[in-house]
């Protein structure tokens, strides 16, 4: 058992380095492609803050670099292409040894391989992608795989520290705070938890300040962008094409109730589902997947990678076909209609604008039934009862 | 002097009476086929003219140009322009002002014409207010639009430029004063602006361009932040003037602020603004040639003008100096074949020019290469005279003529046609003139200096969400050449700077790095809506190579109302600056680029919005419902329900009830 467990692991880490060898151009294909990098996460643009940073050009300011000035800075000391590649396939590791050491915590509740889930997530064409694309939601992932380990292990200055990270890369994890501390066994602990968080990232903050020459620019450059949504191109999120089509004057107030919109269920799922603070982590993982401004697959696949963990739950599922079939639909056909509209002319903005629409409802049923799913078990206190027929009322 | 004036003036009458019958028999033998023996018309006015500088031509046969008089010795040739000459003299009115045309003949039937027109403001004290009643503000010959334009936003030197067209550099060499009098394609408008800071300058810079903007009837009012740049190694003032440009108040700097927009259409209305800041406003001297229709259908025009501050330190006054370019490249044979045929129509049969060597029948023809042979006039270039000088310079309006010495070169005054020695006319009549161009071969063109450094430009990539920007260096020649590249690139095009990379031809067994050949880069990155990519990098092209530059770029999509009417066109990029530093001063600019940007569908507003709406409302509708309503069985919910029901019935009877009891 052990022993299968830890191939599942040295299969991630390999699959990775193989694809990159044998195909060294599925890289920039892949970091060209809309559905694994949006211009806040791209390889390319992290590699010109590197090359900005080393030529001493300011890195914000304008330009097309929004990562964090701390993840330049570090990856301007890897500048070998091999390195690069390990460094990846290293961090998506990373991310299926937290994904195994979690299913160990399950292992009861769980009729399930100890190995299946990091090997689905090792398998998951999705996040095996997006670690080729290189695209930064690797290390955000990284971050929320171990703040999510350190909470259920009870190490809360550890998964302070850890979502303290995401939320210092990219904005919107930091919201993953609220579930945390609903995993928090006493006040004591949350405050703990909430304080470390906030300590932490004052610290990533002022480093980052330091490291830009001491100005606030990276600020409006990183999160500024990203939360008012100043770069449009296409994604699969909800955003892109809703705030090209918007009449001017109306842009402020949408793009507040957009990121309404992100917040608006953090913390009612946390409160609904206070006794699994768990599921509650990941339909808030889900959620924000759902409506963040610049999604990828590559968050979709994580979120995903969790699915496993739902098992007693999949049973109750109401239309788990249909959400299959949604998302395969939304997959395949994304780069079809995104090619027929930019470079063959012969779509249009509506065909990938469809697409992203099919995508956010294949996202919202698997959230939607997962939900339900819960509240079934909830009903029926954790002994399954498939012929018992509910409503809401 | 009014005593010398006088005696000049019954000299002049006296001449008139004794050369009339002469001038009479020119005119008469005004056949260029026949040689003209003028010993004695010339022995007999030299002593009277003593140099007095009036047409500078002489009579001459057509075939071997034979100089009659030397430059000293300038003899009149045709009473109007004594008279003339001596009203002028007696007014006293001299202006600073000078007109000249240059035309040179190149290869391919092409035609250069440039105009050069120079003028000088009365002298001024900086720092002192024109708003001083009783100072008056004289214009003279400078625009006097001008003057007010450049105290107000205290402007020292501006440049601005429309241009249009191609110029092949690989045939016709060297563009017209090496480049640096001519723009882009579209306008291109740079200044130096004395101010207090960048803000303060970019405020003076708008409304600088807010003003050219009227007087020129161009869209220059468009310029805004996301297209001004602040050059700092291209566009230099000090490049062409020796001494630096003056500041007028120490406390304040300099700011060197550029832009250009690619899409203009220059035309008409462009020139007649170009014509009204001249003081002859078109109506004498050279500037009477100048028609939109010619002007415009020229395979490349550029018109230009360029103001200048001048100071003499010692006396504390100031002189703005105006100089307007005009250049225009003809293809000959086109535009003659427009005078006889102005509705296009085919060539008759009978007027094909056939090659009989070749297969030749009613039904085939291969066409021979143009007629080597040619002559032609200014006025069938122009489809005007050119009428008189201007009548308020010093200096006469000059009309050279750059030919080898298969050609010549004539001034056509009333039909009688004069040349000399440098094929350069001084027009002091009144009456209309024309310039008579004939050639036994015109494929024999002046020597045309080579361009220093090719450089061209172009979009790589297919898809309209990305591509790349190539440019190829190519240096002819023997040495190696110093350049500035100088490129302002949209905000919507995101540039990778880290994706540069260079490629050399394959030919070669040299190897070069980016290192090797960028000396020193200075890049400032867009910002959204708010500044352009400003690149200036400084290159050395190694002697006899070519290589290309190349970076990456992604092309963000814009908010709907953000794309122009005509979205699928594409953007218009301006082109690139290429300065040549050394071994020559010489610049260039590369073509422009369209790019083509991926569109929403301009129908789709309301759809768009009720479409992710409805896709939001149904997610957080759903989720609501989960997360707040009660989990009951069927059974429990249906009996809820028909409670629910009942007791709507009963409050629904009791109103009845009580409506029926109301009624009773």
């Amino acid at each position: 058992m052990r022993m299968d467990a830890t191939k599942s692991i040295v299969a991630c880490f390999v699959t990775r380095l193989v694809l990159s060898a044998l195909f060294p151009s599925l890289q920039a294909q892949l970091d060209k492609s809309v559905e694994f990098s949006t211009p806040m996460t791209s390889f390319r643009s992290l590699c010109e803050g590197v090359y900005m940073l080393k030529n001493g050009f300011p890195l914000y300011g304008g330009g097309v670099v929004h990562q964090s000035p701390l993840l330049i800075l570090l990856m301007s000391f890897v500048d070998s292409e091999h390195l690069l590649a390990i460094l990846y396939a290293a961090m998506d590791t990373v991310v299926a040894y937290h994904i195994l050491a979690l299913t160990r915590y399950f292992t009861q509740s769980l009729q399930i391989p100890l190995w299946l889930p990091s090997l689905l997530y090792a398998l998951n064409p999705l996040v095996l992608l997006s670690c080729i694309s290189r695209s930064s939601v690797i290390f955000t992932n990284v971050c929320v795989s171990s703040a999510l380990l350190c909470a259920v292990q009870g190490n809360v200055v550890g998964s302070a520290v850890a979502i303290a990270g995401a939320g210092y890369l990219s904005a919107y994890p930091i919201l993953l705070l609220i579930p945390l501390c609903g995993m928090g066994q006493n006040r004591q602990q949350k405050a703990r938890l909430i304080a470390v968080t906030a300590a932490t990232l004052a610290v990533l903050v002022a480093l980052s300040y330091w490291a830009t020459g001491s100005s606030w620019e990276f600020l409006a450059s990183t999160y500024g962008s990203l939360i008012r949504y100043e770069k449009l191109f296409p994604n699969l999120g909800l955003w892109w094409y809703f705030f090209i089509e918007m009449f001017e004057m109306f842009l402020p107030f949408f793009k507040a109730v957009f990121n309404i919109f992100v917040v608006s269920f953090i913390a009612p799922i946390t409160i609904r589902f206070n006794k699994q603070p768990f599921y509650a982590f990941i339909l808030c993982l889900a959620w924000i997947t759902i409506t963040k401004p610049y999604p990828t697959l590559g968050d979709s696949g994580f979120f995903l990678s969790f699915i496993p963990f739902f098992q007693p739950l999949l049973g109750y599922l109401r239309y788990p076909i249909i959400s299959c079939l949604l998302m395969l639909h939304a997959i395949f056909l994304s780069p079809i209609f995104y090619h027929l509209w930019v470079d063959l002319g012969s779509g249009n903005s509506n065909f990938f604008y469809a697409i992203s629409l099919v995508y956010a409802l294949a996202l919202a049923s698997i959230i939607v039934d997962l939900t339900w799913a819960m509240l079934r078990i909830e009903y029926d206190e954790g002994k399954p009862n498939f012929n018992l027929k509910l409503t809401q009322i | 002097m009014v005593g010398n004036l006088g005696i000049i003036q019954v000299t002049t009458w006296l001449l008139l009476v004794l050369l009339f019958p002469a001038i009479h028999a020119n005119r008469e033998i005004g056949n260029r086929d026949e040689v003209v023996d003028c010993s004695d018309f010339y022995s007999e006015t030299r002593p009277t003219t003593n140099g007095s500088g009036l047409l500078r031509g002489n009579l001459t046969s057509s075939a071997d140009v034979k100089q009659i008089g030397s430059d000293k010795n300038r003899i009149p040739s045709s009473n109007e322009d004594l008279v003339e000459r001596s009203i002028t003299s007696a007014a006293g009115t001299r202006y600073p002002y000078e007109e000249n045309l240059t035309i040179r003949p190149l290869p391919n039937s092409h035609l250069l014409t440039s105009f050069s027109f120079h003028m000088k403001s009365q002298k001024f004290v900086p720092r002192q207010s024109s708003n001083d009643y009783n100072d008056y503000s004289h214009y003279t010959v400078f625009p006097k639009a001008f003057k007010p334009m450049l105290d107000r936003t205290s402007t020292r030197q501006l440049s601005l430029r429309f241009t249009r067209g191609y110029w092949d550099s690989e045939s016709w060499g060297r563009l017209p004063h090496d480049g640096f009098r001519s723009g882009g394609s579209g306008v291109e408008l740079w200044a130096t602006i004395e101010s207090r800071s960048k803000d303060d300058a970019f405020k003076q810079w708008k409304t600088l361009a807010n003003s050219l903007s009227g007087i020129f009837c161009a869209s220059i009012n468009f310029i805004d932040n996301s297209r001004t740049t602040f050059p700092v190694n291209s566009f230099q003032p000090n490049d062409l003037e020796s001494d630096g440009l003056p500041i007028f108040d120490h406390s304040k700097q300099l700011y060197l602020i550029r832009a250009a927009l690619a899409n203009e259409p220059i035309c008409t209305e462009n020139l007649t603004p170009f014509i009204k800041l001249l003081p002859t406003k078109g109506k004498s001297g050279i500037s009477t040639l100048l028609d939109g229709h010619r002007v415009f259908d020229s395979l490349w025009h550029s018109l230009s003008i360029d103001i200048n501050t001048r100071c003499n330190n010692s006396t504390d006054t100031c002189h703005y100096y105006a100089e307007v370019l005009i250049d225009t490249v003809i293809n000959v044979p086109s535009v003659l074949a427009r005078n006889e045929r102005p509705i296009p129509k085919p060539v008759p049969s009978e007027q094909l020019r056939c090659d009989l060597s070749k297969p030749f029948d009613a039904f085939r023809c291969f066409p021979l290469p143009e007629q080597t042979e040619v002559q032609y006039s200014i006025s069938q270039i122009f489809g005007k005279h050119i009428v008189g000088s201007n009548l308020i310079s010093d200096e006469p309006s000059r009309v050279c003529v750059e030919v080898t010495d298969r050609w010549n070169a004539f001034v056509d005054v009333n039909g009688v046609f004069y040349a000399t020695s440098d094929n350069c006319f001084d027009l002091r009549h009144s009456i209309n003139q024309d310039i008579h161009l004939e050639a036994t071969d015109s494929r024999s063109v002046a020597h045309l200096e080579e361009a220093p450094v090719y450089v061209s430009r172009s979009l790589t990539g297919y898809g309209q969400d990305r591509g790349g920007l190539r440019t190829v260096f190519n240096n002819p020649s023997l040495e190696p050449i110093t350049l500035v590249y100088f490129e302002s690139l949209p905000w919507f095009m995101r540039v990778y700077l880290s994706t540069m990379k260079l490629d050399i031809d394959d030919s070669g067994d040299q190897e070069l790095t980016l290192q090797q050949v960028i000396k020193s880069m200075h890049y400032t990155p867009a910002s959204d809506r708010s500044r352009p990519t400003h690149l200036e990098y400084t290159v050395i092209v190694p002697p006899k190579t070519s290589f290309s530059i190349s970076y990456q770029f992604d092309k963000s999509l814009l908010l709907y109302a953000e794309y122009p009417p005509d979205a699928n066109h594409g953007f218009e990029v301006e082109s690139a600056v290429v300065t040549v530093l050394s071994p020559t001063k010489y610049q260039t600019r590369t073509a422009t680029l369209l790019l083509l940007l991926s569109t929403p569908d301009f129908s789709m507003p309301y759809n768009v919005i009720i479409l992710t709406s409805t896709i939001m409302g149904l997610i957080f509708g759903t989720m609501f419902n989960l997360v707040l309503k009660r989990l009951v069985t069927v059974k429990e919910a249906d009996i809820l329900q028909s409670r629910n029901k009942s007791k709507l019935k009963v409050f629904k009877e009791r109103i009845l009830t009580k409506l029926i009891d109301l009624r009773g």
